[in-house]
């Protein structure tokens, strides 16, 4: 059984073939902000989650404005086709792909594997950071329908609606507040918000090569929490980027016409005066 | 109290850099972590792991004869970001008694202006790192 999108994946063989096509624009999303100036993937553009991606006073991401700026820059045209790829089974290169379709931009795709499968197959990565013709890019309104805000997250909560926490087991349960070494990303209050099913998104890719599980196996998964395609879905973690993969297998791999990310996460949940936790 | 005078060179000079020379140093912190001597292999596979899925950081510390402290790290070549951080710390501590390296203010780095090459959130594994250290510290010098 195939993906119910499959156009919105390609495999490392694809990407090296269209290493030097014009209307292909292939961005390097990581975790790790220094794996792409010590090699990227020939002629491939870095975004950065926190340093390009985020606004840079609110608690937010860019304007569309400063959306359509950035792709100008990067020389990425409305009909330019974007491939994006990354560290961490593709964490952050789903959290741009995500950000690139909130902002109305067609034919995104994720290079299954993300950099562990290209550097595993020994494909060439290069230092060069590459310059591309500015183009006139205009960005479309955000569409707010893969975006969830918190006060529609307390309604789908309290209706008992399908809402998905892939953060890890200790997260979930609230023995754990944030990552190891990473306290200034906490909450004031560990647990989940009530009716979330724990789901941690490390599940949905294999660990060997970083690529996503099969059809079957994801079906298996997500439908045996009762986490279905009639219904709406709610993803989140902890800042919104573990939630953006899920968010993408749920509604390209497995076609469900409704998923939101809730990018707010537990770091707003967490800390929010008055909202309902569950441990 | 001032910092180690290793640790205070490394910060005078990053303090100096553009944000390319801040990047491409980061890099030859990275590159040049040692990697983590055999001797510590058993005790390495003795750990648990960070049950998360962020960098796990392993970090060991051996006393010398003189009451310093070497520190030796264990980080995945995926997350080079780390290992330059670490990489950093080891090179401006070791070798300093735990006295002086409990005194390194948890903040010591802000004068390096990181954040224009690596966003601020990822200088809490920096924090982190340090607070390791001094844990580290802590407990050699209580002969643990």
């Amino acid at each position: 059984m195939s993906y119910a999108h499959p156009e919105y994946l390609v495999d490392t063989e694809w990407v090296a073939n269209h290493l030097n096509d014009a209307t292909v624009r292939i961005i390097e999303s990581d975790e790790d902000p220094l794996l792409y100036p010590m090699g990227h993937i020939p002629g491939a553009v870095q975004v950065d989650w926190f340093s390009t991606l985020q606004h840079p006073v609110r608690r937010d991401f860019v304007t569309k404005e400063q959306f359509a700026e950035m792709c100008s820059k990067l020389g990425i045209a409305n009909d330019t086709t974007v491939v994006f790829y990354g560290d961490k089974s593709n964490w952050f290169a789903c959290y741009a792909l995500w950000l690139f379709e909130y902002y109305g931009h067609k034919n995104v795709k994720i290079m299954n594997g993300g950099r562990a499968k290209w550097e595993q197959e020994k494909r060439p990565l290069v230092r060069e950071t590459p310059s591309y013709a500015r183009t006139a890019y205009s960005a479309k309104d955000a569409d707010k329908s893969i975006r969830a805000f918190r006060d529609e997250v307390l309604v789908h909560s309290n209706a008992k609606k399908a809402l998905v926490d892939v953060r890890s087991p200790k997260e979930y349960s609230g023995e754990m507040l944030h990552m190891p070494n990473y306290p200034q990303e906490g909450a004031t209050r560990g647990g989940h918000i009530p009716a979330a099913v724990s789901i941690p998104w490390s599940q949905a890719v294999n660990e060997a090569d970083a690529t996503f599980k099969t059809t079957e196996e994801l079906v298996a998964l997500y439908e045996g929490k009762n986490i279905t395609a009639d219904g709406e879905v709610i993803a989140y973690c902890r800042i919104g980027e573990r939630s953006s993969l899920t968010w993408f297998v749920l509604k390209y791999l497995l076609g469900y016409p409704n998923v939101k990310n809730y990018d707010g996460s537990w770091t707003e949940w967490g800390n929010l005066v008055d909202a309902p936790i569950e441990k | 109290m001032s910092l180690p005078p290793k640790l205070q060179e490394i910060v005078d000079d990053f303090a100096g850099m553009s944000r390319e020379e801040k990047i491409e140093t980061l890099i030859g912190y990275a590159e040049s972590l040692p990697t983590l001597p055999e001797r510590f292999a058993e005790e390495r596979a003795k750990m648990e792991p960070i049950p998360e899925c962020m960098t796990p950081v392993f970090l060991f510390g051996e006393k010398q004869d003189d009451g310093g402290v070497i520190f030796h790290f264990d980080i995945p070549p995926q997350s080079p970001t780390v290992q330059g951080l670490a990489c950093i710390l080891a090179s401006g501590l070791n070798g300093s008694k735990p006295a002086e390296i409990l005194a390194v203010p948890a903040d010591f780095f802000a004068p390096m202006n990181l954040e224009e090459a690596i966003s601020g959130q990822r200088l809490n594994g920096f924090r982190g790192v340090l607070a390791h250290m001094k844990q580290t510290a802590v407990n050699l010098m209580n002969g643990k």
